[in-house]
Formats: C-alpha cells, sequence, structure tokens
C-alpha cells in the first residue's frame, strides 16, 4: 500500500493504482478521455493533467502515472483548467460539430467537458475533418470527422475482443482511425468499439435518429441468448425495446456483449409474434380464446396421463421451470426432459458422476487469472463470446498458454500463445483421454483422495500419445507439451460447451473432462476451475431444477422414439423448435405428426409450433420476472422491459393456469415466493433470497464449489468418421439456437445457411464464395451456398445449425461428424 | 457481407512464395515485423496486399496494424511501381524556380501526379522536399540519376529518353 496527499486529502491504495484511480477511490473525479476502466492505460488525449509537487514543472497524466508513496497530487488550479481547456479547444479544431444530429448528444464525453470547461470560443482554426462517413454494414456507423483519437475503439478491439479490426494510420494531421486498406467495416460486429467510443464517431445504425438518450427507460435484465448471462440494459421507448445500452457497472460482463446481446434484440417488437392461442380445428390453426385453448390443452393432458411428454426449452426462468416440474407432478407424468436432452449430459452425468456436482466448479473472472487453460471444441468462443473475451485477455495481458483441442482453426487459435491440437472430427475423446494418460505415465497426475485411478488407468491402455497421435493426427510431442503445462500451472481452466448440435459424446465428453480436471486437481482449487457452459440462457437452471426425466420417466430423445412409435399420448414442448434444432429431422418430425396430442408453446409460430394441435403465445425474456442461472451457477435477475404483445403470457402465468385447471393448487405466487419455494426444495438456492440477489447477481455454492467426490470414470475413444468430407455443424458466432434468425441484427450479418470450406478444398474443388453446392449423406441430399475461410483443414466442411431453411438435420442425425460427398 | 467488401477484399493474384520464405526466415524473431515488411518491399517492388495478410497471420499480429506501419512510414508502397520512378522535386528552392511546371509536364506527358504510376508500370511519379541539388534548381531524378536546371524542354527529352529504354 502507498500513502498520498491529493487535493489536501490523505489517503492509502494498492500500489499498483494510478493517480487517476487513487483520486476516484477518494472520491475525486478527474476528467477524462481516453481512459477507459477496463483497457490499459494509454494517456493519449492529455484532458487527465494533474500536478504532482515531487514532479514539478510540467503536468502529468493522471491516468497512466502509478501513484508513488508520499506524493501530493493537485487536480484542480488556475494553471491546469487553463490547460485542459487549450486541449480541448485543440480537439475542437478539426472536430466537426453536429451535435444536434449527432446520436450521440446528451451522453458525448466531449459535449460534456467542452460544457464543464467553458469552451465557448476557439482560439485555434484549422481545416475541419471531412472523411467519408462509413455506412457498409447496417449494424455500426463510423464517421472519423467525430473523432479525437482517443484509441479507444482500436484498444477494446484489441485486448478484449481479439479481433484487431482498427488501426491509427498516416500521420500528423491525416491520422485516423480506420481498418485494413481503409475498408468499410467487416467483423464480429459485437459493438464494443459502439460503446467505447467517448464521443459520436461509432454508432449503432439500428438507433438512428430514434431518441436522445434521457428519452429511453433502461431497464437492466440479462441477454436472452447464451448461457454467459451477460447483463444487458433495455433501451425501451414507446413500450419497444430501441437498443442495448452499454453498462459496466453491474453483471459479470463488464459491459461487454457479443452481436447476439448487442444487436440482437428485434425478435422481441416482431410483428410476427404469437399474440393469440390457436387451436387446430379442421385441420387449420385458429385463433381462440384462452378459456378454450387451456381447457384443450388441461382435457388432453388428462387423457395422456403417464403417456405425457414434457419437454423444456432454456427460455424459462426458474421460477417458471419450478412450476413446469410442479405441473409434470400434477399431471402424473415422469417423462420430463429439458429441450437440451442428449447434450446435457456431460453434465448431469458425466461431471455429476465424477465430482458430485453437476455445474462448473469457478467463474468466469478467476479464468482471467489462470495461467494455463484448455479450451474443448473451437466453437467455444462461438458459443460463449464474452467469455471468450476473458480468456482473450488472460492470454494477451496475463500470457496465459492456451491449449485448444479443436477441430479448426477458430478464432482462439489465432491468439498469441494460443496452441491447437488440431484433430480429426470427432475425436475430442480421443485428445483428451491422451492427455490424461500424459498425466499418469509421467507422475504428473493428482490422485489423492482420487477414487477409480486403477480402473482408468486400464481404460487408457491404448491412449498411448503415439496411439493417439495417429487417430487424432494431433502430434504427440504437442499431446505431451500440453499434458506437462497444464499440470505445472498453478491456476488453470478447463472449458467445453455443450449444446444442441454437440449431442454426440455428449457424456463421454463430460466424463473425459472431469477425468482430466481430477488428474490436474482443478476442482475445488483456487483459481482453477473445469468449465462446462451450457449453449441457452438458462441451461444451468435447467439442471439446478433437475428438469430431467424423473423416476422411470423418458428423456428428450426416448420420448420422440416412443411418439415416433405411437407410444407417447401427448408431448407439450415449451420454447423449443426441434424440427429445426434438433438431430434427425426425420425422426422429429414422424414423432410430431405420430403424437395424438401436441401442444406448443413459444413466441413464434416456428415450424415446430406449425404442428401442433393448440399453439400458446408466450413471452421473451425482455417480458419476464424472475431469475436466470448462467454457466458458471451465477443467479441473476431477469426483469420485465416491455409488456406481452396482445393476449400473449408468461411461461409461468401459463403454467400456473394448467396447473389449476388440472385440478393442482399453488400455495405461493409471485417470483419472490416461487423463488423462496425453490430454496426449500433446492438447498444451494436457499441461501439467497428473491430481493437479496444484487446487481452481480449470486453465485451458488460459492466462487470455487468444492466437490463431494472425485471418482475417475473409465471412458474409451471416439469411432473416426470415414470419408473424403466430413461435414461438421455447430454454432456460429453471429447466431444462437434459432430464435437469433428472428433478429435483425445478427441478421443483418449472416442472414442465411451456408457451408463453408477451407480454401484448399475450395481450390481443389475450384468454388468460391457463394456457389451452390450438393452435399450429400445419411443418404440425404442439401443444396448450400459455399463460403470460403481459412479456418478448416482439408476434408472438413463445417454448417452452422440455426437456420431452419438450411435442413441441416436432415442430413446430421446426432453423429459427431458426417461422412458426406460433394459435387456441383 | 455486401458486394463493396466483397469485390474489395477480392483476392489478387500474386505468388506468396517469395513472402512465405521471407517470413520463415524472420517469423520466431521478436520485433520481426518492419524487417519483414521491407525485404518484402524489396522482393515485390511494393507490399502486395495479400502478403500483408499473410504476414499478418504468421507474426500473430492484425492486418490492420501492419496496416498503420504501411501508411505512417514513406518508405513503403502499397501500389506496383514503375520500372523508372521520377522524382521532382518540390522544396522551396525548386518551387521558386518553377518545378510546378515540371511536375505538371509530367502530368501532361505521362498522365500520372504524385504517387501515380503508368498503366504499363514503366513510370512512378513523385513529388518530393528537397533532394539537396538546391544548386541546380529545379531538379528531378529517375532512379539514381539527377537532372538539374529543369526546363519544360529538357524535360520532354528526359521523358522521351526514358521512354525509349526497357
Ligand atoms: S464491432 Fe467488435 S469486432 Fe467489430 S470493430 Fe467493433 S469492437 Fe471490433
Ligand atoms: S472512433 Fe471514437 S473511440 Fe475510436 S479513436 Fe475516435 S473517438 Fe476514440
Ligand atoms: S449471447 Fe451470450 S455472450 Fe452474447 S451477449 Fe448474450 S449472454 Fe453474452
Ligand atoms: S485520459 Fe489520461 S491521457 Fe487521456
Ligand atoms: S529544393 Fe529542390 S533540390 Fe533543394
Amino acid at each position: 500500500m502507498v500513502n498520498l496527499t491529493i487535493d489536501g486529502k490523505q489517503i492509502t491504495v494498492s500500489r499498483t493504482a494510478t493517480i487517476y484511480e487513487a483520486a476516484l477511490e477518494a472520491g475525486i473525479n478527474i476528467p477524462v478521455l481516453c481512459y477507459a476502466k477496463k483497457l490499459l492505460p494509454f494517456g493519449a488525449c492529455r484532458v487527465c493533467l494533474v500536478q504532482v509537487e515531487q514532479m514539478k514543472g510540467r503536468l502529468i497524466p493522471s491516468c497512466t502515472t502509478p501513484v508513488s508513496e508520499g506524493m501530493v497530487v493537485t487536480t484542480t488550479s488556475e494553471e491546469i483548467l487553463k490547460v485542459r481547456k487549450t486541449v480541448l479547444e485543440f480537439l475542437l479544431v478539426n472536430h466537426v460539430i453536429e451535435c444536434p444530429v449527432c446520436d450521440k448528444g446528451g451522453e458525448c464525453d466531449l459535449q460534456e467537458l467542452t460544457y464543464a470547461h467553458e469552451v465557448v470560443t476557439n482560439r485555434f482554426q484549422g481545416e475541419k475533418f471531412n472523411l467519408e462517413t462509413d455506412e457498409v454494414n447496417p449494424l455500426i456507423e463510423r464517421n472519423m470527422n467525430r473523432c479525437v483519437l482517443c484509441g479507444r475503439c482500436v484498444r477494446v478491439c484489441d485486448e478484449i475482443v481479439g479481433y484487431g479490426s482498427y488501426s491509427f494510420i498516416n500521420r500528423g494531421f491525416e491520422t485516423k482511425i480506420a481498418t485494413a486498406y481503409d475498408r468499410g467495416l467487416n467483423c464480429e460486429f459485437c459493438g464494443q468499439c459502439v460503446s467505447m467510443c467517448p464521443v459520436g464517431a461509432i454508432l449503432p445504425r439500428p438507433f438512428k435518429f430514434k431518441a436522445r438518450p434521457w428519452q429511453l427507460k433502461e431497464v437492466d435484465t440479462v441477454c436472452g441468448y447464451c448461457g454467459n448471462g451477460c447483463t444487458v440494459t433495455l433501451g425501451v421507448l414507446n413500450n419497444k425495446v430501441e437498443t442495448i445500452r452499454f453498462n459496466d457497472k453491474i453483471g459479470v460482463n463488464d459491459g461487454n456483449l457479443c452481436i447476439r446481446g448487442r444487436f440482437g434484440y428485434s425478435y422481441v417488437n416482431s410483428e410476427e409474434r404469437l399474440t393469440t392461442p390457436l387451436v387446430r380445428k379442421g385441420g387449420q390453426l385458429v385463433e381462440t380464446s384462452w378459456d378454450e385453448a387451456l381447457q384443450v390443452v388441461a382435457d388432453g393432458f388428462k387423457q395422456a396421463q403417464a403417456g405425457l411428454g414434457i419437454l423444456s426449452g432454456a427460455r424459462l426462468t426458474n421460477e417458471e421451470m419450478f412450476l413446469l416440474k410442479n405441473l409434470a407432478k400434477v399431471a402424473g407424468t415422469a417423462n420430463l426432459d429439458h429441450s437440451g436432452g442428449e447434450c446435457y449430459k456431460g453434465v448431469t452425468e458425466g461431471v455429476a458422476g465424477a465430482l458430485g456436482i453437476a455445474a462448473s466448479t469457478g467463474t468466469f473472472p478467476q479464468v482471467e487469472a489462470c495461467e494455463a487453460i484448455l479450451a474443448i471444441r473451437s466453437d467455444f468462443y462461438e458459443t460463449h463470446p464474452v467469455f471468450g473475451m476473458v480468456v482473450n485477455q488472460a492470454v494477451k495481458r496475463n500470457d496465459a498458454q492456451l491449449w485448444l483441442v479443436a477441430d479448426k482453426r477458430g478464432k482462439f487459435a489465432k491468439l498469441p500463445n494460443a496452441k491447437n491440437l488440431l484433430h480429426r472430427p470427432g475425436m475430442e475423446l480421443d485428445v483428451l483421454n491422451g492427455l490424461a494418460r500424459v498425466l499418469l505415465d509421467e507422475g504428473l497426475a493428482q490422485t489423492e483422495g482420487v477414487e477409480g485411478v486403477a480402473e482408468l488407468k486400464q481404460a487408457l491402455a491404448n491412449f498411448g500419445s503415439d496411439q493417439v497421435a495417429a487417430r487424432t493426427g494431433v502430434e504427440a510431442d504437442a499431446l505431451q507439451s500440453a499434458a506437462r503445462q497444464l499440470a505445472a500451472a498453478k491456476k488453470s481452466a478447463i472449458l467445453l460447451a455443450y449444446g444442441l448440435p454437440y449431442t454426440a459424446y455428449s457424456r463421454e465428453l463430460g466424463v473425459a473432462a472431469a477425468n482430466l480436471a481430477i488428474l490436474l486437481g482443478i476442482p475445488g482449487r483456487d483459481g482453477s476451475g473445469l468449465y462446462l457452459c451450457g449453449e441457452k440462457a438458462n441451461s444451468q437452471g435447467a439442471i439446478d431444477l433437475g428438469i430431467v426425466p424423473q423416476t422411470g420417466g423418458l428423456g428428450a430423445q426416448a420420448m420422440l422414439d416412443a411418439a415416433a412409435n405411437g407410444k407417447l399420448n401427448a408431448l407439450y414442448v415449451v420454447g423449443e423448435d426441434m424440427l429445426t434444432s434438433y438431430p434427425d429431422h426425420g425422426k422429429v418430425e414422424k414423432a410430431l405428426e405420430k403424437v395424438p396430442f401436441l401442444v406448443v408453446q413459444d413466441i413464434f409460430l416456428s415450424p415446430t409450433a406449425a404442428k401442433a394441435h393448440v399453439v400458446l403465445p408466450a413471452a421473451t425474456f425482455a417480458e419476464k420476472d424472475g431469475t436466470f442461472t448462467n454457466a458458471e451457477r451465477r443467479i441473476q435477475r431477469v426483469r420485465p422491459g416491455i409488456p406481452l404483445p396482445g393476449q400473449a403470457k408468461t411461461d409461468g402465468a401459463i403454467i400456473a393456469d394448467l396447473i389449476e385447471k388440472l385440478g393442482g393448487n399453488l400455495a405461493f405466487t409471485g417470483s419472490a415466493a416461487i423463488f423462496a419455494e425453490i430454496g426449500r426444495n433446492i438447498p444451494v438456492y436457499a441461501s439467497v433470497s428473491f430481493n437479496g440477489i444484487g446487481p452481480q447477481g449470486f453465485v451458488w455454492g460459492g466462487e470455487i464449489l468444492t466437490p463431494s467426490r472425485r471418482r475417475l470414470q473409465p471412458i474409451g475413444g471416439a469411432v473416426p468418421v470415414e470419408g473424403a468430407f466430413q461435414l461438421l455443424t455447430g454454432s456460429a458466432l453471429y447466431h444462437s439456437g434459432t430464435v437469433s434468425t428472428r433478429a435483425k441484427g445478427p441478421q443483418a450479418v449472416v442472414a442465411e445457411p451456408y457451408i463453408e470450406f477451407g480454401r484448399e478444398d475450395a481450390k481443389s474443388l475450384a468454388l468460391k464464395d457463394g456457389d451452390l453446392v450438393k452435399v450429400a449423406g445419411n443418404g440425404v441430399e442439401l443444396r448450400l451456398k459455399v463460403k470460403v475461410d481459412n479456418r478448416l483443414p482439408k476434408g472438413v466442411l463445417f454448417a452452422p445449425y440455426h437456420f431452419a431453411a438450411a435442413g441441416i438435420n436432415r442430413l446430421y442425425k446426432g453423429e459427431a461428424a458426417v461422412s458426406v460427398t460433394v459435387s456441383k | 457481407m455486401s458486394e463493396a467488401v466483397e469485390t474489395a477484399t477480392a483476392e489478387q493474384e500474386i505468388d506468396l512464395a517469395g513472402a512465405n520464405e521471407i517470413l520463415d526466415h524472420y517469423v520466431d524473431m521478436p520485433g520481426a515485423l518492419m524487417p519483414v515488411l521491407q525485404a518484402i518491399q524489396e522482393h515485390y517492388g511494393y507490399i502486395p496486399e495479400p502478403t500483408v495478410h499473410l504476414a499478418a497471420e504468421r507474426l500473430n499480429v492484425y492486418s490492420s496494424q501492419i496496416f498503420g506501419v504501411l501508411t505512417f512510414y514513406a518508405q513503403f508502397h502499397l501500389e506496383p511501381r514503375g520500372k523508372y520512378i521520377v522524382r521532382v522535386c518540390k522544396g522551396t528552392a525548386c518551387h521558386v524556380r518553377g518545378a510546378n511546371r515540371i511536375g505538371d509536364t509530367l502530368k501532361e506527358r505521362l498522365g500520372i501526379g504524385h504517387a501515380e504510376t503508368t498503366e504499363d508500370l514503366k513510370f512512378t511519379a513523385e513529388y518530393v522536399a528537397c533532394i539537396g541539388a538546391c544548386g541546380m534548381a529545379p531538379v528531378i531524378m529517375v532512379n539514381d540519376a539527377t537532372y538539374g536546371s529543369m526546363t519544360v524542354q529538357k524535360m520532354d527529352e528526359v521523358i522521351e529518353k526514358y521512354k525509349k529504354m526497357d
């Protein structure tokens, strides 16, 4: 700690603090422009100048100067104010002043500083910039005439996003911020640069001229897309979500978002939302009253009895899932599962079997300080971009060693220090087993208090580094050094994402990852963690709440099998478009057509809903009150920002009505009461009350979750996929599930399905972007648009699973990779 | 993405073997960017766009950063350059003695202004600051040869001379 005096105040701060930070702690606000809390100090604008007695003769930038013992700092004096004013005057020389038509007006740092320092006239005259506005893309507009060259956009895109769109180009008066070759922006469109720009030089286009900031109602809630659980602050105007506001004050994401959270909101305002209940009459879905709809559903459920199956999507809040579980009980069925079904088994069976807990053992922010990180599956950044940004920072700022078990050269592979254990499609399991075997062979494994060591050793007989290398294509040396480095790190993390397009070996991968974590001593160790990240906003909630097959009941796939074979009486699907998102379209279709009574509760008339006997219009995250639990066990408040459209109801309200119609009675109403009831049933949720959930949420089980046991589970390898071309499916960064395909932002960037080829294959097949190709496999042929990129090794193809029209799931039946042929 | 972006990023046909060889040599050296770019320019005569993306990938930097460096230093050329670089001095002494007329003549005869290159890749014009031969102002240089006391007529002669050469 260091003692110093600022404006006469004696203070003690950490020795790593800067003068600016120290002042802030003492409640003294020094004006800044290029400084941003989450970025490294830069010192470009000189707005933050202060006087330091020990450094007489010049003014010191407070945002870059570290404190030292006995420092005496003055933050305001006539001289300082004069210099600050001059700095501002200089900034305004070339800056084109058009506040009346600039969307930043009212929250522009330059405007505020100019006002505060009463810069009314300018002693300096100079040429104004006259640069063209970048409006090539539909999401972000760049007007460099308003730029003050603070470099915040450059730095955030590099330091946090790891994309590196921008750089300072040219010099002197010509200096400006540009992309490579000064082209239109074409990037991840995460919008971090928008949120970092202190002036109106980078603005969100969908919000252009919509409102002044003070007209917006702001509502803090949780992003409805992925398990990252980012805080989003809805900007609401006239009962519509018009934008997502930057907010780094609360939540886990430091104000960082991905394109889905930042620009993927428009679906909630969509004209296509379901607004009335529909019931099938004479083969047609027709509008009906809630009374009739609920009665038909209740009657159908009563008739179905134990033959009712219930599938819950992860759009539901914890409170709603709790009600759903109650509904299953009242309806007398044990067939309950969350829509993730198969793919959640890595957590609910794999990790639970190993550690006695079905969740990540650490929290996201801890990963920033990890020395070694192993990310399994190349798509991790795509499924959980903002957690991915934490990894970026660990690698870029703290020199963490990043190892990837991946089938592509994805985004992570481009980070400095990243080593990609690039394997043949579907062979993750073998690589993980190979790593475990190295640890055991070389005596690097932590085996104290660990069960099943001998059994695992036996099971790994065929996983020597050379054998694994031959099967997976990962070099034996690389495998060994990865294992050694991971073992040497005091703080390390293993990351594995799960979700609907990754059903193959789901349980096995959970087991293999847990084995590895145990052997590395990760679970329960300070600063280390095994992270299993669910695809959807409340995937973890579904697991916590026990939305799994009840004793003797069927799981998701078993329900579909039963339905397809005429053995399920009724199916109630809440918030999942299975026809689009589930593997094996044919089977799903047959199941939905054969089941005598199908109820779909959703926000759009999805292909699945179109097959229903009754359709119940439900709510989006932006209309709900309750809690989500993210992939690090953080329970966060979801708050309604807009009213429900038409007669739509929240999922919770619908389920409660159904419980009543079925003769059940609920002793609790309202989210707070239900949350309390959850606590009575699930002890880890009892340690916080609904209203006690603070702005950072509440992590159940604590920052580090201690496992109740360490049990290695013997596990085999994967079956290699044959064939010259192997098709992978999965998530694309710009989308999440199927909902994002109804959102303008993601659609503006990736509007349609495609099939991705690596450069090498594209060259040998003479394919270029936009060509149509026939892809055939599993007896099905699809025509898809070609996209060429440099991520894929030879023979590997990728197609995202989000798009209903593509029909990828006609071809993909849940395999790790599908052997396909390609022709023009 | 929009069509504008697509066409803009369309790959230039260029043999990357030379650039790869240069990168092989420097890839593990810290701070290798400047020497790499200089070597690439030496090899190709300018910095072709595909080599920028290649260098970015192999040196683990962003293309945008390389572009920043390339535009900061006047020594780098982003376009192919002519066989003969005609430097027209626009320093004070030359300016006073009619450098603008010399530049204009070049423009009239060959159609190229500052930093422009003829389509046949024979000539590139460059307006430069004082080249230290003020005594003979106005001055031009063609590659390494200096020509002083230039007039429109002398300019024509010099241009003709180089036009005839290969
Ligand atoms: S939107 Fe994101 S990726 Fe694109 S330039 Fe801005 S910060 Fe970089
Ligand atoms: S565009 Fe905005 S963030 Fe980027 S340098 Fe200019 S003022 Fe700063
Ligand atoms: S989709 Fe996931 S990573 Fe993106 S903003 Fe939403 S919660 Fe965050
Ligand atoms: S805020 Fe300190 S130099 Fe810009
Ligand atoms: S000004 Fe032209 S040579 Fe000096």
